[in-house]
């Protein structure tokens, strides 16, 4: 039996809630985990360093609840996925009935771009969905932009408020309908910048070479370095198999950073959660593998054609 | 202590080398072979060339082994240091079914190579027979010019040790991979294939699939020594791929 607002819900309940203060932050996130623990479920705390300090002090020692480094889980959306997604389904195979997770997702408001965190809050409602989660997602109305407001609206099937009051999202659209075409492309700077390589039709080997020339000036980690040929590798053969010619690669390098652009005339990947779980689809696996790697990913779809954006960065030190 | 890797010259190789050469010009081979022979007299080995091997079908790998081992045996009773051979073999792999025989037979030369004074310089001509068979073969040898081979698997005389895998492996490789396995034996101990890829490069997620997919259809597990450097740690763990384990040495 699930308490709370899920109960006798199937599957994953996705709320999110605004706050502008540290005492409405605890107004929204103190009885959703009180509640769980005085159900005996799992109930987890997953915040960056101020908002989990705020709770820990709020609920004491030995308070039952589960807390998570925040920056570590939700560095990205695919690693956030399959940790979760592990950690549902060990508390499942230990019998809970509801596990309930509560959690900060990154945005432009706390330096990170909100593409593919829009794309994960939408893909939550069908990735959770086998298991009995109850989320909250707390967003702070001082930090994040009024698009992610929007998104955020659009991706949580209800909203609750500080005073407690809980409605159903008027905004909410199912994930595959938000995921084909809600989805606000950036730029990044150094994409304004004339390429340090550009190749038309690219064995993977070349493709592979010309980015790692690039290490005089990126200067990247090796797990880094690796982790984006391995993504190059499939984003190029993805683009033969499956897209069509020409397929063109551009990359651009500065201190700790490469970008790399793989495109091709052809549609792209058709289902719109591609990359964030390790399922289906021609090149599923790869495309999955690439989004665990990579330090950020993004899909471009236009009249041009399908391009992949990967970008390594060194971890900050 | 015999070379591996990629070569550009056949400078300098010992009395357990064995060199790959792919060559478009038969002038340029045949500069090479007296480059490899003169080296071999010079250590004291009994040396041969075979220009132009010829043959009815398919060779019969434990035969040709057999043969060779003999000729190694005699050239250490008449009181040379070894045997060194060049052949261009070009002839007995014109045909699928001669690449296929030619193949288990590099790989059985190789381990004997690794253990006695035998070196071999095997010579194939691209022009005759195009880039992708010249690959499966070059990529036989512990030895091989870049351009010939993305990928090497061959033997090694490490105790306990199936196999060395060497270079890059991506999609475009995946066949070559497919076929050289289908060619050795490897031999599971102790209910795992221990393969050295330390000198493995790069490898994606399908190769590594399929090398641990091989080897469960021998009833193994794989272990694979890899580089400090190597990305198959990662991909194990993210594939999850449970009968895998990758020893970082």
């Amino acid at each position: 039996m699930r308490s709370g607002p899920a109960a006798g819900h199937d599957g994953i309940l996705h709320e999110a809630g605004f706050y502008g203060s540290d005492e409405e932050f605890l107004a929204l996130v103190l009885p959703f985990l009180r509640d769980g623990v005085a159900a005996g479920e799992p109930t987890v705390s997953l915040f960056g360093p101020h908002n989990q300090s705020l709770v820990r002090d709020a609920l004491g020692r030995d308070s039952g609840v589960t807390f998570i480094d925040g920056g570590r889980h939700y560095l990205r959306p695919a690693v956030a996925i399959r940790r979760h997604r592990e950690m549902l389904a060990g508390y499942v195979a230990e019998g809970a009935a509801q596990i309930r997770i509560a959690g900060d997702v990154p945005h432009p408001g706390t330096g990170v771009p909100w593409e593919w965190w829009a794309r994960y809050e939408a893909a939550a409602n069908e990735v959770y969905d086998e298991f009995p989660m109850y989320g909250l997602c707390p967003y702070d109305t001082r930090t994040a932009p009024p698009e992610v407001l929007e998104d955020v609206r659009r991706t949580h099937t209800h909203l609750v408020t500080a005073g407690g009051d809980r409605v159903t999202s008027p905004g909410y659209r199912p994930p595959r309908e938000f995921l084909a075409g809600a989805v606000r492309p950036w730029t990044d700077p150094l994409e304004a910048l004339p390429p340090a390589v550009e190749l038309t039709g690219p064995s993977l080997v070349r493709a592979r070479n010309a980015v790692e020339a690039l290490q005089p000036i990126a200067a990247l980690d090796i797990d880094e370095l690796q982790g984006l040929l391995l993504g190059v590798t499939e984003a190029v053969t993805n683009a033969i198999r499956h897209g069509h010619a020409p397929v063109r690669l551009r990359a651009w390098a500065e201190p700790g950073r490469v970008l790399v652009t793989v495109g091709d005339r052809g549609p792209g990947p058709a289902d719109p959660a591609a990359g964030l779980i390790a399922a289906g689809g021609p090149g599923g696996l790869g495309l999955w593998l690439t989004y665990q790697l990579c330090a950020y990913v993004s899909l471009r779809h236009g009249p041009e054609g399908f391009t992949i954006r990967l970008i390594a960065e060194n971890p900050a030190p | 202590m015999r070379r591996t890797g990629f070569v550009d010259a056949v400078d300098a190789l010992g009395g357990h080398d064995h060199v790959s050469w792919v060559f478009d010009d038969p002038a340029d081979y045949h500069t090479v072979v007296d480059r490899f022979l003169a080296d071999g007299r010079v250590a004291g080995q009994r040396v041969l060339s075979l220009l132009r091997e010829e043959a009815d079908g398919p060779i019969d790998p434990a035969e040709q082994l057999r043969f060779w081992a003999d000729a190694t045996e005699r050239a250490l009773a008449d009181g040379y240091t070894g045997l060194r051979v060049a052949a261009d073999s070009t002839r007995l792999v014109a045909t699928p079914e001669g690449r296929a025989a030619f193949g288990r037979y590099e790989f059985m030369i190789d381990a004997y190579m690794a253990r006695h004074p035998l070196s071999g310089l095997c010579g194939f001509n691209r022009a005759e027979l195009g880039d992708a068979a010249v690959a499966e073969l070059a990529g036989m040898h512990p030895l091989a010019q870049p351009a010939a081979t993305p990928l090497r698997l061959f033997a090694t005389a490490e105790p306990g040790v199936a196999a060395v895998l060497a270079g890059e492996i991506d999609p475009a490789g995946h066949e070559q991979l497919r076929a050289a396995l289908r060619r050795i034996e490897l031999d599971p101990v102790g209910g795992a294939v221990t393969i050295d890829a330390r000198e493995l490069t790069f490898i994606d997620h399908r190769a590594l699939m399929q090398l641990v997919g091989h080897v469960r259809g021998l009833g193994a597990a794989t272990v694979l020594r890899v580089g400090r450097h190597s990305a198959v740690p990662r991909l194990a763990d993210l594939l999850q791929l449970r009968d895998l384990r990758a020893v970082v040495s």
